[in-house]
């Protein structure tokens, strides 16, 4: 119950900051190419680095680090790789990540919310179909 | 010719209703991309330390997992399925999407900016919506949480963040490939 409280509380913060910064962790990469514009390339980096930073921080001060994560199979490597690079083309193409979907989604994007029904019903998707899937056909 | 074209009166009183829209505007915080990021950054930290997103690590924030852990858990409860969910999630989702719904919801309205379009075509960004969640599912976590398991120094993070960026360039490329040809 405390982590669904806390990530309700953490959800609103981050919409409405997200809301007035137009904030999208992938439009970041898309502006710099296309026109060299870093404006949400430095919120990008910005949360990589405090994530970076707070990480070992706040592990002092809880005395637990995140982690031990084992070394995986190449199957898995290549399982992240393909997944990774999915999640970067579509949302590319969808114009905007996730994130920045529920943002537009709130400020009556039709498309958008048109985008969040696929989300939810691609995770019924993969957990009654695609992963059983790659579970039988993978080794 | 009066006819063809709108006239003066109709388009100052056009860009005056436009203007009286503006000013409606109760308050609306100035936020950089910069500042979302560092507050969003501490933010995904202190849930997982304090606030119990965990296991799995560097669980804090992701809109890919979090909304499967919102919606598995929803139907395991009332269809008396058992898929999946994240032992974060075990008791209670997490309910990152709702609340980053809500947010948005306040600040759109608060500050004016909300107002129904329909950019795309629905059928498409559907199908973008259903790939991303499940290629976000494959490897582990949306953009948000590819980048955080990085930070936390897992090696599949980088990984699946790299897979990530070269998803976008190749994505760019051929988005701008397409508007010029």
């Amino acid at each position: 119950m405390t982590a669904a409280i806390a990530t309700l509380i953490i959800g609103v913060i981050l919409g409405y900051l997200g809301q007035r910064s137009r904030m999208c962790f992938v439009g970041g990469i898309r502006d710099f190419i296309l026109v060299r514009d870093t404006y949400l390339l430095r919120g990008l980096v910005a949360f990589g680095l405090t994530a970076w930073l707070a990480f070992p921080l706040v592990g002092l001060l809880v005395g637990s680090h995140p982690g031990p994560f084992g070394f995986s199979d190449t199957v898995t490597v290549l399982l992240t790789i393909v997944g990774g690079f999915g999640v970067g083309y579509f949302s590319t193409l969808a114009n905007g990540c996730p994130f920045r979907q529920h943002v537009l989604a709130s400020q009556g994007v039709r498309s958008s919310i048109a985008y969040l029904a696929g989300f939810f019903a691609g995770a019924l998707i993969f957990h009654t179909w695609v992963e059983r899937v790659l579970l039988r056909l993978l080794p | 010719m009066n006819r063809v074209e709108p006239s003066i009166d109709e388009v100052t009183t056009a860009a005056m209703s436009e203007g009286r829209g503006a000013s409606k505007r109760r308050w609306a915080l100035r936020v950089t991309a910069l500042q979302l990021g560092i507050v969003a950054g501490l933010l995904a930290v202190i849930a997982g330390a304090f606030f119990e997103v965990r296991p799995p690590e560097a669980y804090g924030l992701c809109m890919a997992c979090h909304a499967r852990d919102l919606v598995t858990w929803t139907t395991n409860r009332f269809a008396g399925t058992h898929l999946a969910v994240a032992p974060a999630s075990f008791v209670f989702p997490v309910l990152t999407t709702i609340g980053v719904l809500l947010g948005a919801l306040l600040a759109a309205t608060t500050s004016g900016e909300f107002r129904w379009s329909n950019p795309d075509n629905s059928f498409k960004t559907f199908l973008y919506g259903a790939i991303v969640m499940n290629a976000a599912l494959i490897a582990g976590g949306c953009s948000i949480r590819l980048l955080l398991r990085s930070a936390a120094g897992d090696l599949l993070g980088v990984i699946g963040f790299g897979g990530m960026v070269a998803g976008v360039t190749l994505g760019t490329f051929w988005l701008r490939w397409r508007a010029i040809r």
